[in-house]
Formats: C-alpha cells, sequence, structure tokens
C-alpha cells in the first residue's frame, strides 16, 4: 500500500526543485530555512518522541552546529559537502558528552539538566568573543562546492535539499533498524528492553548523539541558509519553537516532523506584520495540540490511514508476508485454532 | 552430572533482601536443557522476585547465577539476555504503538550487538515464523493495543522466543486467561518446546498447567525452598499441603 504522505512529501521536493528556477529571492530563501528546520525537527523527534528522553539542549545543538559551519568554511575554508557532516559530527560528539551523564537521571530531572545545558552553550555563544563574535554575530560566507562560489538562495538550494533529503534518508534507515525500535522501547518498557539485551544507558546516550548531529547538520544548514549568526539565533525561543514543531506535527513521526517544521517555518512569516503575535500563537497552538491532538499531525494522518501505524519497520511488510506464505501452514498444529 | 552439557541454568543459595525483609531464602534449582521446570508457591512466595534476581534486575545479597554454564552473577541484565536466556513479565511489557512484528523484532536484540547489523530479510522472516507458530500470523500489523489480553501474552511470549533462547522464564503466562486459552498455551509452550528444545521456566497459579508441562517443579514459600521434585512428588508433600491449605489440613 503507498502512504500517501510520503508520496506527497515526494511530490513536493520534485516540485520545488523544478521551480527553484522560477522563485523570487525571498520564497527561495524560505524554502531553504524550512529545509534547515526539517532536519533540525526530525533530529528533536529522535531523542523526544522516539526516545522520550526530555531533551531541551537541542537549540544549543543547532547553535554548535551553526557556528562550527560557519567557521569551518570561514577560517579552514571547507568546502559545505565537508563543512556541513563535520559540523553535525562536532555536535553528536558534544551531545554525547551532555548526553552520557544525563541520561542517568530521568524526566523532570533531565530536563533540568539539559535546559542548564541550554543556558551554558548560550552564554558560551555570547562570551567566547575571539571565536563566535559574541553579540556582533557572524556572516556566513565563503561557501564553496567543487570550486564553485554559492551566493544567492538559489544556488544554496540545491546543496541544502540534498543534505535534508540524506538526512531523512539516515533518520528512515535508523528508525527501521534495531537502533530504532531500541530506543522506542526504552522509553515504553525499560525493564523489558533490559531482558531483551539492550543496553538502556547506552541506548539513550546514542539517541543524544544522534539527535545532536541532526541539530548540528540543520544548523550549519540554517546558517547558510540566513547567511548571518548570532547567539539570540540559538536560545530559549528556538527551543520552544522547535518543541512545537515536534509536537504540532506529531511525536515519533518523522513526517510528523517535517510537516510541524514546514508550518512553523512559515506561519511566523505570514506574521511577520503582527510582532509579538508569533509568541502567543506558538502557546496556544501548543496548548491547542497537547490537549486535543496529544499525537500531533502525523496522528491524525495515521488515523486516516495516510501514514503508515509506525515508522519503524513496517517497510517491508510483503517480505514478511512472502516468509510466512513458505512455511507450510499444515505443519503446525495449533494453526486450526486460530481464526483471523 | 555431566561436564559436557551443563545446566541451562544453575541457581545456587540465591539471596535477596529489600531491606529487613528477606525475599529470597537460600534458593537452589537448577534447569536441565530441554527440561520445563515449574516454580509455585503462594502469592508473596518470592516467584517474581526469583525471576528478576535470575536477569539481573535485582541485586543479589549472596548465591549465584549461571547461565548456560556462564557464571552471570555480576553482569547487568542486557549482558545476561545475551547468554541466552530471555523471560516474560506477569503484567506484559510490550511497546504499544508498536505494531505485533516490530514488537517481536524486538526479542532480535540478543544475541548481537546493538549496532551490528542483523540481516533484515532473516529477522523478518524469523519474527514472522515465531509468530505464525503462536498463531499470530493474522495481527502482524496490528498495533499491540488493539489486540486482545490473550494476543498481548502471546506477542510477549513471540518475543521470548524469537531469538531462540537455551532459556526461557514465564513469568504467570496463564494470568487472566480463559480456560480454553491455558489449553491453548500449553499446546503453544509443547509444541514449540518439542520443535526448538529450549528449556522453560514457569512460574505459575493454574496448577493444573503446571502438572501438565512440567518434569519437575520447585515450591517456593517465605523466600524458601519448601519442597522440590516431580510434579506428583511435591502435591503429596505435606508442607506443600501446609503452605497452600494451612496448617490444621487433614489430610
Amino acid at each position: 500500500m503507498m502512504n500517501r504522505i510520503p508520496a506527497a512529501g515526494i511530490a513536493a521536493v520534485i516540485l520545488l526543485s523544478a521551480a527553484s528556477i522560477f522563485l523570487d529571492p525571498y520564497t527561495q530563501y524560505l524554502v531553504n530555512l524550512i529545509m534547515s528546520y526539517v532536519v533540525i525537527a526530525v533530529g528533536l523527534n529522535i531523542v523526544l518522541g522516539f526516545a522520550g528522553q526530555l531533551s531541551f539542549a537541542h537549540s544549543a545543538f543547532m547553535g554548535i552546529g551553526a557556528y562550527a559551519t560557519a567557521l569551518l568554511m570561514a577560517e579552514l575554508h571547507f568546502p559545505l559537502p565537508l563543512a556541513l557532516p563535520a559540523a553535525g559530527l562536532i555536535s553528536a560528539v558534544v551531545g554525547l558528552c551532555v548526553g552520557l551523564p544525563a541520561v542517568r537521571v530521568r524526566g523532570l530531572y533531565l530536563a533540568l539538566v539539559t535546559i542548564a545545558c541550554l543556558y551554558f552553550f548560550s552564554w558560551v555563544f555570547v562570551h567566547w568573543t575571539s571565536v563566535t563574535n559574541g553579540t556582533n554575530g557572524m556572516a556566513v560566507s565563503s561557501l564553496t562546492l567543487l570550486g564553485w562560489r554559492l551566493d544567492t538562495d538559489a544556488q544554496k538550494f540545491y546543496p541544502l535539499l540534498i543534505t535534508m533529503l540524506l538526512m531523512m534518508a539516515l533518520a528512515s534507515a535508523i528508525m527501521r533498524s534495531r537502533l530504532g525500535r531500541a530506543l522506542v522501547m526504552v522509553r515504553d518498557a525499560e525493564l523489558a528492553a533490559q531482558v531483551c539485551g539492550i543496553n538502556v544507558m547506552q541506548t539513550k546516550a546514542l539517541a543524544f548523539a544522534i539527535s545532536a548531529f541532526y541539530a548540528g547538520v540543520g544548523g550549519g544548514m540554517f546558517a547558510i541558509s540566513i547567511s548571518f549568526i548570532d547567539p539570540h539565533s540559538f536560545g530559549i525561543l528556538q527551543m520552544v519553537t522547535q518543541f512545537g514543531m515536534v509536537l504540532i506535527g506529531g511525536l515519533s513521526s518523522l513526517a510528523g516532523a517535517a510537516i510541524g517544521a514546514v508550518l512553523l517555518t512559515v506561519l511566523p512569516e505570514l506574521l511577520r506584520e503582527f510582532r509579538g503575535a508569533e509568541e502567543l500563537l506558538y502557546g496556544l497552538l501548543m496548548i491547542v495540540f497537547i490537549i486535543f491532538m496529544p499525537d500531533g499531525i502525523a496522528g491524525f494522518l495515521r488515523r486516516r490511514g495516510w501514514l503508515k501505524a509506525t515508522d519503524l519497520g513496517g517497510r517491508a511488510p510483503s517480505r514478511a508476508d512472502r516468509a510466512i506464505n513458505r512455511k507450510t501452514v499444515a505443519q503446525n498444529p495449533l494453526h486450526e485454532s486460530e481464526q483471523p | 552430572m555431566s561436564r559436557t552439557t551443563s545446566p541451562a541454568l544453575d541457581v545456587d543459595s540465591l539471596g535477596v533482601r529489600f531491606g529487613g525483609l528477606i525475599a529470597l531464602n537460600n534458593v537452589t534449582l537448577s534447569v536441565e536443557p530441554g527440561q520445563i521446570h515449574g516454580v509455585i508457591g503462594p502469592n508473596g512466595a518470592g516467584k517474581s522476585t526469583l525471576f528478576n534476581a535470575i536477569s539481573g534486575l535485582v541485586p543479589l545479597a549472596s548465591g549465584s547465577v549461571r547461565i548456560n554454564g556462564v557464571d552471570n552473577t555480576q553482569l547487568p541484565p542486557h549482558a545476561r539476555a545475551r547468554c541466552g536466556v530471555t523471560r516474560t513479565f506477569q503484567s506484559v511489557q510490550l511497546v504499544r504503538p508498536m505494531t505485533v512484528l516490530e514488537n517481536i523484532l524486538l526479542g532480535l536484540h540478543v544475541p548481537d550487538s546493538l549496532l551490528k547489523r542483523g540481516c533484515r530479510d532473516e529477522e523478518l522472516d524469523r519474527a514472522a515464523t515465531v509468530a505464525e507458530q503462536l498463531g499470530l500470523k493474522t495481527h502482524l500489523y496490528k498495533t499491540v493495543d488493539v489486540l486482545s489480553f490473550r494476543d498481548q501474552r502471546f506477542v510477549e511470549i513471540a518475543r521470548a522466543l524469537v531469538s531462540n533462547p537455551r532459556l526461557i522464564m514465564l513469568d504467570e503466562p496463564a494470568a487472566g486467561l480463559a480456560s480454553p486459552e491455558v489449553d491453548e498455551l500449553g499446546d503453544a509452550l509443547q509444541s514449540m518446546q518439542s520443535r526448538h528444545g529450549f528449556s522453560i521456566l514457569l512460574v505459575e497459579h493454574v496448577i493444573s498447567l503446571v502438572m501438565r508441562l512440567c518434569e519437575r517443579v520447585t515450591v517456593l514459600e517465605y523466600g524458601t525452598v519448601i519442597a522440590s521434585g516431580t510434579g506428583k512428588q511435591v502435591m503429596a508433600d505435606s508442607n506443600v499441603i501446609k503452605a497452600y491449605l494451612g496448617e490444621d489440613f487433614d489430610a
């Protein structure tokens, strides 16, 4: 059965790629920004939705990725295809360093530890002026790809698109693997996870590292999209926005995170006229969703059958069906007792 | 006892304390390969604690646990699971938003390491086969929360069986099942056991199921082994009758 939402996503990507020749610079910029947030939100959903760990440090990891990308390109002349994964790895290492001690506490305590972490990195972004240029921020320029310079939003589009598609494919592969299922089992049945041979601490720390990798790469894409970064971009409002994307899009759904990222990137742009309305609307939307649609838009789509029930390995049902059909039903005496 | 076939499970003078309470006291039991071993006893006798101690979920005050000849006493729970022992829980511990197939696949984290890439086809094959053998074939792509209680129990058993363990520990698998479902469970366990040859350690209150399946039975009361032997032997044991029916029972 073809799932409509992934199909719609692929169609949208193809349309966008074709249309990007005709898009005006502002719309193109917005599309670039959306793609960055898709990667960031998918990463947050891995740790928050799938692994069920309250991590409030995601916007700090995003900042680390953004600064790392900008600096790697400006100072070390890294080309784009090298700078983004490098930024992701730096962020992942930091994420692992935060995650390893943090996963020893849970729930509210984990939330507090990660909020402290967010504030720590915000402080570093402001005060480590020799590297980050403090509150003055820094321009993100000197993008190169195979010796070509990328200056316009349209030129940045294709590398960003490819990065996003790769990151989505990777996320999908992770969730369909043992690791993906282990993340969810650690969330929902920690005791049973242990007796199933899952190292709970290692799995949680890995969730932090993977999500920080996504935040790092997404942060790099963000820096490239908006061409200018300052500490203000990676603070508490950023964190709230990202939580909004995941909650509204749908916890533990890759497509949901992507949908949430699109919505909450476009929405503030539409509300530019009404300063202040943005925060108000975020808050209102999140309350409405938490009360009336706790599984977000993805939950709604799943109930309608437009999105498959889980991202955790249901991709190859036909194969499993074949495996069953290969076995002769007759050899099992139990089978008579089982009626569909 | 021959050296070549070490017992699937060897529990030696196991003690567990919760503060001042002695939950298990000097419990010794051994399960031979391919044997179905029952553990019975009144509520609070320490049966589930025994399982938790063997799984490594509660710390030991004394004694040792050997699984397939490997000393597990110092190992964390996930490492014990990788020695070839799996279990189910008295209250079903499934991942509700996952499908039946995905829940069964969770059993395949043993014996390989987390990041080692398992062959996806083979994994699906094994999960689907076990599901079919336990009569879950029609439910594979349903999420667990829509299943009946009986089917949820069977999914948990399937998850425990899918990795081909040497020993599977079942904690009251018949609890909450209707009488024909208990018979079906007995049939399923017997057919799976004869097919795969694993050992079973079975905690159960439904005595008829224990009598039907188990070659040997250990009876616990207040954390202490009060009888051990074949089903008939322990049922005739005066200590057991006292534990179940009280002191004044006139036999």
